[in-house]
């Protein structure tokens, strides 16, 4: 059954630009690279940083504000597909379980966001070979600075699932989302609980590790509250 | 013409656009609280360094997103349920509506602003600042980030006019506001592009003699010009739009 919703997820998507998306997404956080080197590459080589390590270091710095940001973006379209068009009375009355509708939802958006990091991955790699760096390519680091960030912001696509699918005025998830994205930008100023801050992979114990582990639960967690709150819901 | 706004108020006040309007104070207030001022010397205006502060994320990150949210909101009526097909059925031209709600629009935007320097005044009056208070700074400030939204509140009217669904419209708005984080940073750039504009606008330390932070030949071409662009762009689309 899951696997039947999941077709029909994917089937919606067409022809809304989300690909598109998905493929924007981690090609604008390394083409802000690409000018920062382009601009300043004398003054990384002035500084003595012309090395793998702080390339990888600067594309990390916007991947957790653009993961935020297209989760927002990625979740409301997912939601606002049933929402905007009024046809979850019709989805709902299918002979499907609403937990599995629910469950195929989170896993499509899931399925993006690991095809845009895996994306952010190469676009990352190629440009870091292009720049012709002296030291050998860490490939552990690039696929761990990908990846991370994802994990540890399942929490906020639980959270902005949830509420995209509960509320049908999209504009009151999207300003949720906006305001997580600033708090995502302040990400080394605000407290270690708050699960914005996570995807930047900063905490006061310096173990980026930590805000992997605490996403995966805290998120397996949101995403039940949400599924159940879902499934108890009345259809508007 | 009046009758038109009034029609836009009775709509506004069914459509939730409190909560939305009110994250303009509370981004305030988080940037306030988390925000370090610690940096600036001590004989600089303890005021002026907050709201230099405050602004760096406000202006450059909210203030053009939540533009895209407002415009979005007030196009929602009428995307649901045919409301495009009844409102211009009315004796009113459609011209007049889409200048209406980008009035709304920018009222709208201004309200955020009025509220924002209320959550500013507050974290100072908090954070028990003693210096006196820079009345002329802060409103050049509140005022010019207002006048710097006018070509982005245009482009994203037209945007939602265009797509039914809020995504759509704010994912234009995102691609176009990042890029503003870099362009800040650019001396050669930064004065061209609308999308940093109400940073530059909001934007303390610029020059102070004149009216506003920035040039009034800056202010006319690039703030003026772009709204003439967008304005026009999104007029002339919402004329012929197949309803």
């Amino acid at each position: 059954m899951i696997g039947k919703l999941l077709q029909v997820e994917f089937m919606k998507l067409k022809r809304k630009g989300i690909w598109f998306l998905v493929f924007l997404g981690p090609f604008g956080v390394v083409s802000l690279q690409m000018v920062n080197y382009g601009v300043r590459k004398e003054w990384f080589l002035h500084q003595g940083t012309y090395n793998w390590d702080y390339y990888v270091l600067n594309v990390s710095a916007i991947t957790p504000f653009a993961l935020i940001l297209g989760i927002v973006i990625l979740t409301s379209f997912m939601a606002s597909i049933e929402n905007e068009t009024n046809t979850w009375k019709q989805m709902l009355a299918l002979p499907i379980t609403r937990w599995s509708v629910y469950l195929s939802k989170y896993t499509t958006l899931l399925f993006l966001l690991i095809i845009a990091s895996s994306l952010l991955a190469i676009f990352s790699l190629l440009f870091g070979i292009y720049l012709d760096f002296q030291n050998d390519i860490p490939y552990v680091d690039i696929i761990r600075y990908s990846f991370y960030p994802l994990f540890a912001a399942l929490p906020v696509l639980g959270l902005q699932l949830w509420i995209s699918t509960v509320i049908q005025n999209q504009g009151l998830p999207i300003t949720v989302g906006v305001i997580g994205v600033i708090l995502a930008y302040m990400a080394y100023f605000i407290p270690d609980w708050l699960i914005w801050k996570w995807p930047s992979l900063d905490n006061q114990w310096n173990e980026p590790l930590l805000n992997v582990y605490w996403g995966l639960a805290v998120g397996i967690g949101i995403y039940f509250v949400g599924m159940i709150d879902f499934i108890r819901r009345d259809v508007k | 013409m009046f009758t038109l706004f009034q029609a836009e108020w009775f709509k506004l006040r069914k459509t939730n656009i409190l909560p939305i309007l009110f994250t303009g104070p509370i981004v305030g207030i988080l940037i306030g609280l988390f925000a370090n001022t610690d940096m600036f010397p001590d004989e600089a205006n303890q005021w002026t360094g907050l709201l230099l502060v405050m602004n760096l994320t406000y202006a450059l990150l909210f203030l053009p997103l939540v533009t895209g949210i407002l415009a979005a909101t007030i196009c929602r009526y009428e995307h649901q349920a045919g409301g495009w097909k009844q409102l211009l059925s009315l004796p009113v031209s459609r011209e007049q509506v889409f200048v209406t709600k980008y009035f709304l629009l920018v009222f709208l935007i201004l309200v955020i602003q009025l509220l924002y320097f209320l959550s500013f005044t507050s974290v100072g009056l908090v954070r028990g600042l003693t210096d006196t208070f820079p009345m002329a700074i802060v409103w050049k400030s509140i005022v010019g980030g207002w006048i710097a939204t006018f070509p982005l509140a245009a482009l994203q009217l037209w945007m939602s006019t265009m797509f039914k669904s809020f995504a759509a419209s704010f994912s234009v708005n995102v691609i176009f506001t990042l890029p503003a984080i870099l362009a800040i940073n650019s001396a050669k750039f930064g004065p061209y592009y609308p999308w940093a504009q109400p940073f530059s606008m909001m934007y303390v330390g610029g020059d102070t003699t004149d009216v506003f932070f920035i040039p009034w030949e800056q202010l006319l071409t690039v703030v003026g010009g772009s709204f003439l662009v967008f304005f026009i762009g999104g007029y002339i689309y919402f004329k012929r739009k197949p309803i």
